[in-house]
């Protein structure tokens, strides 16, 4: 939130800059710092700057924020060759491989950002990212594979394993829903039992497994005393925060049981 | 075939823009829920929508529970799965993606004059600003007609396609 003196701070620094006086360079700073949409103004002075050779020595040896300037004007091409000019001083920078992506991405040019993240692959922020692309282009092998990296370098946050859940049985087949159910049962105990997402998982991991393997013998492995559990802790879930919507989650969980 | 028309309330209306402005930066998705007018059998009533999504779109745990549950609640209200909304992520895509086709086909198994909205963010961004309240509509398929009732909005900026199976 901005307060008032920063406002009056920001207004006066404002007219300063635009009437040509300097100053710029604190303006921007306190744009950035207080978050506050100012897109041409920033623009403007920050071109100004950049296009001023003495202030540009003083911003830093790399070039990040022209990139950046680029990018939010709109022209892909210029900013995309800024990237990839700086990457090749610093090959392993994760910010502008990042800013790169979200070029491709920000086109829709799909193939050039998941071909840009696999190179670039050291980073949680970049599988993830991947993972998301792959599911809306429906890839869900591939989303599969990202989830499973994710998981195996970070493997307490619950966050990946309801992920890579969600994607098993989207994928389908009894030994996909098998594991996700697994997963949904580790997203529970990771979160102590409170991650409704994943109890509702377990009901309808439960119910497909019991509808596709109706026509063979049954080999009970996995009991039912799991979705059984997973109901009773949502009924009770449901009753403490919408106690108005408990009818409605009964008669869902039951037509998952039967169907 | 003849002609068909959809009746889109306000009040579903308003809760898909207002849900798709809330989450600018990704794609929303929701379902609409109405029925046959009992008066006449050519016009659709949209009576009410639901948002549904505005991450992960495309993964059917969440999707499946979601709409087990709103039949559940409609049905009582006599109100049926009549259509599915889609926004695009990106300000400038005006293609209908294979999500959103898959599961429109999915809805028309169940009620074939199934509508799919698909918003027009250009002209969201132009709401606030715009002033004009005739309705003024792309229409992208043969054999819709859409008749809005009870607007204070200018719905400029729906485009809107349909599917048959």
């Amino acid at each position: 939130m901005v307060t008032k003196t920063e406002e009056t701070q920001l207004n006066r620094l404002e007219n300063q800059v635009d009437n040509g006086g300097g100053g710029a360079w604190e303006y921007l700073c306190l744009v950035k710092k207080l978050k506050v949409r100012r897109p041409d103004k920033v623009l403007r002075h920050g071109l100004s700057i950049l296009n001023d050779p003495k202030k540009r020595s003083a911003l830093g040896p790399d070039g990040r924020l022209e990139g950046i300037l680029l990018e939010a004007k709109g022209l892909w091409a210029e900013a995309e060759k800024a990237y990839s000019s700086l990457l090749e001083d610093n090959p392993l920078d994760p910010v502008l491989h990042k800013r790169r992506v979200a070029i491709a991405k920000a086109q829709g040019n799909f193939p050039t950002a998941i071909e840009w993240l696999n190179k670039f692959m050291a980073d949680h922020d970049a599988w993830r990212e991947l993972a998301e692309i792959y599911v809306s282009l429906q890839m869900y092998k591939q989303a599969a594979f990202c989830y499973e990296e994710l998981i195996l370098s970070q493997p307490t946050v619950p966050l990946y394993h309801l992920a890579y859940a969600d994607v098993l049985y989207t994928l389908g087949g009894v030994e996909n829903i098998l594991l996700a159910k697994k997963y949904y049962a580790s997203a529970i105990d990771l979160t102590g039992g409170k991650n409704t997402k994943a109890l509702f998982g377990i009901c309808l991991c439960s119910s497909a497994i019991a509808q596709l393997t109706k026509g063979r013998n049954k080999e009970d492995k996995e009991s039912p005393e799991l979705q059984s559990l997973a109901a009773a802790a949502l009924e009770k879930d449901y009753k403490q925060r919408a106690p108005a919507k408990l009818l409605l989650l009964t008669s869902a969980l039951k037509s998952l049981k039967t169907s | 075939m003849g002609e068909l028309k959809y009746e889109l309330s306000q009040n579903a209306y308003i809760k898909l823009v207002l849900h798709a402005r809330k989450h600018k930066t990704a794609a929303v998705n929701g379902v609409l829920l109405g029925r046959v007018s009992p008066q006449n059998d050519a016009v659709v009533e949209i009576a009410d929508s639901v948002p549904l999504f505005h991450s992960h779109l495309g993964l059917l745990p969440n999707l499946e529970i979601s709409l087990i549950m709103i039949e559940e609640h409609y049905s009582a209200q006599g109100l049926g799965i009549v259509g599915y909304f889609h926004a695009n992520e990106r300000f400038d895509d005006l293609e209908l993606d294979s999500i959103a086709k898959n599961i429109g086909n999915h809805i028309c198994r169940y009620f074939p004059q199934c509508a799919v909205l698909l918003l027009d963010n250009k002209k969201l961004e132009a709401l606030p600003k715009g002033k004009d309240r005739s309705p003024v509509m792309q229409v992208s398929a043969v054999f819709v007609c859409i008749e809005l009732s009870n607007y204070g909005v200018s719905v400029s900026f729906l485009a809107i396609k349909r599917f048959w199976l």
